[in-house]
């Protein structure tokens, strides 16, 4: 099969694949399910079927021309691939997950529809080598997650919701005029000439702004970070989709593609963004040592941990890059686990406060086990796999000279560990408060401890990933040295 | 023939998982493997004692991470003590755990530890190290947790403690890495400059606290009340002591080049320093065996800092015998509170006493331990001390005084545990105590005959196991072997015992009984105060650290609330502010909507005439 056909499959099996689910769900609902998830692993099985071309050194990529100068332009490199990889997997073992979950709710087709529909939006965006494109993408993304967010449809929920699509619709349109001035300065939309362009001339520090103000609201950063734990009503499938796998690595996939990818920012701006991710990854450690909900406490640490992620792509070296992306894996595996197993302590117990929850490891000892591997990821201790993206962030900031920031990022890691810990014995240790919920769906549990396997394996097998990100990080054009 | 290097791990890990998946009730396959994995360990430590082995592969290329090990003396040193110990806690174990519910969990993260203790020591690529060092960190959770219903909350600490400083030593590593420009161990060796000097600050922040001195000990007297028994003597006694002990000389005597001038020197002396007297202190005042021993775990761990901080050759030698040594007496303490408590049910002084004539095996060792941690001669902690004192007196009298004033608070609270325990009267319900079985002590006779063996024999581990660390060039053809050089220090030592042995007597004639010896110490005039505060924990700072994170979190949260109050308030009454007076123009007044069309409509005219002329 012609590899350039393959990208043009990742992204249209789950999209249109998506549009006919509905209508197999009048039919039967377990043929839908199933092929909700058919769609999804499809677009894995081809995204993994890339990564022999990519890492031999190829760029792929599929072409159309369109009127007025809109190309449709897929491109796959290294860097979009382990994108894509990432993101289908994780959503694959969610979309399993929540065939025990969502089994008892209302609108299930739309609820299904909607979950591949991201997924198909997010391999669309993480391939697309147009920036029109990108941004028609981005927006897909945005209306499935509110419509997603609001999925229980009680009032409140759709007022978070609302608030989540406001928000980042707000940074998105930002981010097109910034798009605009990149076009006028070059003529294009197409990433390839856009790079070309830039190789001699210095980017508008206006266009660079307003990008940022789209990257930082789609991926929850200070100061557009609230509506994600406010996100937080969704169903947790959902909320782990936002949280792990789509949503939010977003903006960091972006501000790799571009910034790093396609052209370089002054120095300057690798300290700004530096401070204001240091100063988020602070401030929603410490909201996540203070709240009480369950899913609000991980969604705070996803915020912690995406400044991480910028942390590492914002020191801009080859190793702190190849860090942030591998955070990006491990930390959506880790924290797609977090999110599944509270979803599983949602649904037995009924309850959220975790001042309200606690000894739940006599009843739920499986879930436990996953949820403090998971957390270890997430704290970065050996041998999970988070102990190598930590580390390598660390080790990448410090050799480019920014230890003071470093020591910023250090607090935070600190504070990473606490907060958990916090969060695992309210919920699983101590005395009972609640009647003795089990672990009802078998699925759903697995699903869970496959994820906290998986940071294990990530770990031990780090030679793999790391290798891939090492690849794909040495196409950039905007590593410092 | 290298790869043999590879069973250090392997033995251990595979047998620890192994003994996960056994089941746990029947009695023979966890005991089985547990034995049979820490012996075989043992038998290839002693096997591949001699030999200088190196091994290694390309783990994850690009990032420096070699999969290197390395078996040379020191290496093969620490590997053989701590897989000496770990056989002879593994054989306790088994009888002192026997009915626990629990003991295959212990058995298996037991192995589990000692696989990666392994990997530690005999890493050569520090990120390796790393890797290994902090995945001890789950382990040890997993360890203390699985003891009595709150020991959860300690592990917790533990945890955090442990896991905050393990992330010091991984700055401390990249930082490291970055100035020498290679991870690989035995190819580093930098100066002491700023930014060494703040590379080795955060390793020896790690070091330290492995080793559990202050101030990140305070997870360790905790744990000794609530973690399964033989843990103590597992860990915070031995292996970690060890390991810690040998990173603390590694980054001091391999990779910088610390000199007695620097500023690093003294401060290492100063946490030595306050580190023996403060744990002394509150080791002096407790009511409860294993309490009050795991205090002088880290009272211990202070002479070891400030013998290797003098930077000086006598100095560290000191310090590295002394880390033996302790490992070997403090386990066999350990093990002799297990014992008591197993025999009697409790180790809580003011029950036990007179135990000495139903337990005089276990009483024994205790003497011999008791005589080795307080200093005294022909055991091996005096000939240690000497070495140390004499390194401390050379850098400074303050330091002097202070390692011989808790040399005498040492003494003091043996003398007092001792009295307590197993002198005395015997209480009513401990009449049908008896002695320990077997297996529980033959861990306990070995250990203290080593005392005695590197007591009496100190040239066998001075010559063969810690003067090679030096090397030859520092030792510049000295041998600290034999009784010590300096007559003076001897007697000050003879006089700081019979000190402590007088002030024992008083304070039993004072107060009337063992147990209370130390009581007019613990209520003097100043000390009370400072005490009842320690007890409550004023001074831990794990808490004031905690306390400290809250009041930023707090801080944060407060930041946090206030974004969200512009998006949730300040944007929705501006926009309804906004909306509220353009509804206002809406009147339903046909003349002021008209109104409004031709200053529009003006408007567009005047726009278009401009845009014409131009």
């Amino acid at each position: 099969m012609d590899n350039a056909f393959i990208l043009l499959e990742i992204v249209f099996i789950p999209i249109v694949g998506s549009l006919l689910l509905p209508l197999f769900g009048l039919i039967s609902s377990r043929l839908r399910n199933f092929l909700a998830l058919l769609f999804v692993l499809c677009s894995f099985a081809l995204s993994l079927a890339l990564i022999p071309p990519v890492l031999s050194g190829e760029t792929l990529t599929f072409s159309k021309q369109l009127a007025l100068g809109f190309n449709f332009v897929l491109v796959a490199d290294g860097l979009a691939v382990f994108m894509a990889c990432v993101s289908s997997f994780i959503s694959a073992i969610i979309v399993l997950y929540s065939f025990d979950y969502i089994s008892h709710y209302e609108n299930r087709n739309e609820y299904y529809f909607m979950m591949v529909l991201f997924l198909g939006s997010m391999m669309g965006l993480v391939l697309s080598g147009n920036l029109i494109f990108l941004y028609f993408f981005w927006e897909m993304t945005a209306l499935t997650s509110w419509r997603l967010i609001g999925f229980f449809r009680e009032k409140t929920h759709v007022l978070k919701a609302n608030k989540a699509f406001l928000v980042t619709i707000f940074g998105a349109l930002a981010m097109l005029v910034g798009f605009i001035i990149i076009y006028n300065q070059t003529g294009s939309f197409d990433l390839a000439v856009i790079k070309e362009s830039f190789k001699t001339i210095p980017v508008a520090n206006l266009a660079v702004l307003l990008i940022l103000a789209g990257i930082f609201s789609k991926s929850a950063t200070l100061p557009f970070h609230t509506w994600l734990p406010d996100a937080g009503v969704a169903p947790s499938p959902v909320t782990a989709m936002l949280h792990a796998a789509i949503l939010v690595k977003i903006g960091t996939y972006v501000f790799a593609r571009l910034f790093l990818a396609t052209f370089a920012l002054v120095t300057d701006w690798h300290t700004i963004i530096l401070v204001i991710t240091a100063a988020s990854a602070l401030i929603a450690a410490g909201a996540a040592m203070i709240e009480k909900d369950i899913k609000r406490i991980v969604a705070y640490s996803t915020i912690s941990q995406i400044g991480f992620i910028f942390f590492g792509l914002a020191v801009g070296n080859q190793t702190a890059v190849a860090g942030g992306l591998l955070y990006i894996m491990m930390h959506g595996l880790a924290k797609a686990g977090l999110f599944l197993g509270a979803g599983v302590i949602e649904q037995n117990t009924g309850i959220r406060d975790i001042t309200k929850l606690g000894g739940l490891i006599r009843t739920m000892p499986v879930t436990a086990a996953a949820f403090l591997g998971c957390s270890l990821s997430v704290m970065g201790i050996p041998p999970f796999g988070g102990f190598f993206s930590k580390y390598l962030l660390f080790s990448g900031a410090i050799s480019s000279g920014r230890i003071a920031i470093a020591l910023v990022f250090l607090v935070g890691a600190f504070m990473t560990i606490i907060y958990l810990f916090r969060l695992f014995n309210m919920v699983f240790m101590g005395e009972p408060q609640t009647s003795r919920a089990k672990e009802k769906s078998p699925m759903m549990v697995a699903c869970v401890m496959l994820l906290a396997v998986l940071s294990l394996a990530g770990g031990i097998f780090i030679n793999y990933p790391s290798h891939f990100v090492q690849v794909a990080v040495q196409g950039m054009v905007g590593l410092i040295n | 023939m290298d790869n043999v290097l590879l069973l250090f791990l392997i033995v251990p890990l595979a047998a620890g998982i192994l003994a996960l998946l056994v089941p746990g009730k029947a009695r023979g396959p966890k005991e089985l493997i547990i034995l049979a994995a820490t012996f075989l360990n043992l038998l290839i430590a002693a096997v591949f004692f001699k030999t200088g082995l190196t091994y290694s592969f390309p783990w994850v290329p690009g990032i420096g991470l070699e999969f290197s090990l390395r078996l040379y003396h020191f290496s093969a040193f620490i590997i053989l003590a701590a897989a000496a110990f770990a056989f002879l806690i593994a054989l306790y174990s088994i009888v002192s755990l026997a009915e626990k519910p629990y003991a295959k969990q212990f058995f298996a993260y037991f192995l589990i530890t000692l696989g990666f203790v392994n990997g530690a020591v005999l890493a050569d690529n520090l990120l390796l190290l790393l890797f290994f060092w902090e995945g001890q960190l789950i382990t040890l959770f997993l360890m203390i947790s699985v003891g009595n219903k709150a020991a959860f909350k300690t592990a917790t600490k533990a945890l955090i403690i442990v896991g905050i400083t393990d992330l010091c030593l991984m700055v401390g590593i990249a930082l490291t890495g970055h100035l020498a420009g290679t991870l690989t161990i035995s190819k580093i060796n930098l100066p002491l400059d700023a930014l060494g000097g703040m590379a080795f600050v955060f390793l020896m922040i790690g070091a330290i606290s492995k080793a559990g001195s202050m101030p990140f000990h305070s997870w360790i007297p905790d744990a000794a009340v609530d973690a399964p028994l033989p843990f103590m003597a597992f860990l915070p006694a031995s292996l970690e002591k060890l390991i810690g002990i040998y990173l603390l000389a590694r980054i001091s005597l391999d990779m910088f080049q610390l000199h007695p001038a620097s500023w690093i020197s003294t401060m290492m002396m100063i946490i030595g320093a306050v580190t023996i007297l403060l744990a002394v202190m509150m080791a002096l005042v407790q009511t409860d065996y294993k309490r009050l021993l795991s205090y002088h775990a880290i009272s211990q761990v202070g002479y070891m800092v400030l013998g290797i901080g003098t930077a000086v050759p006598i100095g560290i030698v000191g310090g590295l015998f002394h880390m033996i040594n302790h490992a070997m007496y403090k386990s066999c303490l350990f093990l002799t509170g297990g014992a008591v408590e197993k025999q009697a049910g409790t180790t809580s002084l003011d029950k036990l006493g007179g135990l000495a004539r139903k337990m005089p095996i276990t009483f024994a060792c205790f003497i011999v331990a008791a005589a080795a941690i307080s200093g005294a001669p022909p055991f091996n902690g005096f000939f240690s001390k000497e070495l140390v004192y004499d390194g401390a007196l050379e850098r400074g009298f303050i330091f002097y005084l202070a390692a011989v004033a808790g040399s005498f608070l040492t003494a003091a609270s043996f003398l007092k545990l001792g009295h307590a325990a197993y002198l005395g009267k015997i209480r009513e319900e401990n009449r049908n105590v008896k002695e320990a079985p077997l297996l529980m002590l033959i861990p306990m006779v070995v250990i203290a005959l080593g005392c005695i063996v590197f007591g009496v024999y100190n040239k066998l581990p001075l010559q063969a196991l810690i003067q090679p660390i030096l090397g030859p060039e520092r030792l510049a053809g000295h041998s600290f072997a034999g009784w010590p050089a300096k007559a003076a220090l001897v007697i000050a030592t003879f006089v700081v015992l019979a000190a402590a042995f007088l002030n024992h007597r008083f304070g039993v004639r004072k107060n009337g009984s063992g147990l209370k010896a130390s009581d007019h110490i613990h209520y003097a005039p100043i000390l009370r105060g400072i005490y009842d505060r320690a007890e409550k924990r004023f001074f831990d700072p794990y808490d004031i650290g905690l306390k400290a994170v809250n009041m930023l979190s707090e801080i944060a949260w407060q930041c946090d609330r206030a974004v969200d109050w512009i998006y949730d308030t300040l944007v929705v009454r501006v926009t309804y502010a906004c909306t509220h007076q353009i509804k206002k123009a809406h009147n339903g007044n046909y003349a002021t909507y008209l109104v409004w069309s031709l200053v529009g409509f003006l408007l567009v005219v005047v726009f278009l005439l401009q845009s014409v002329k131009m």
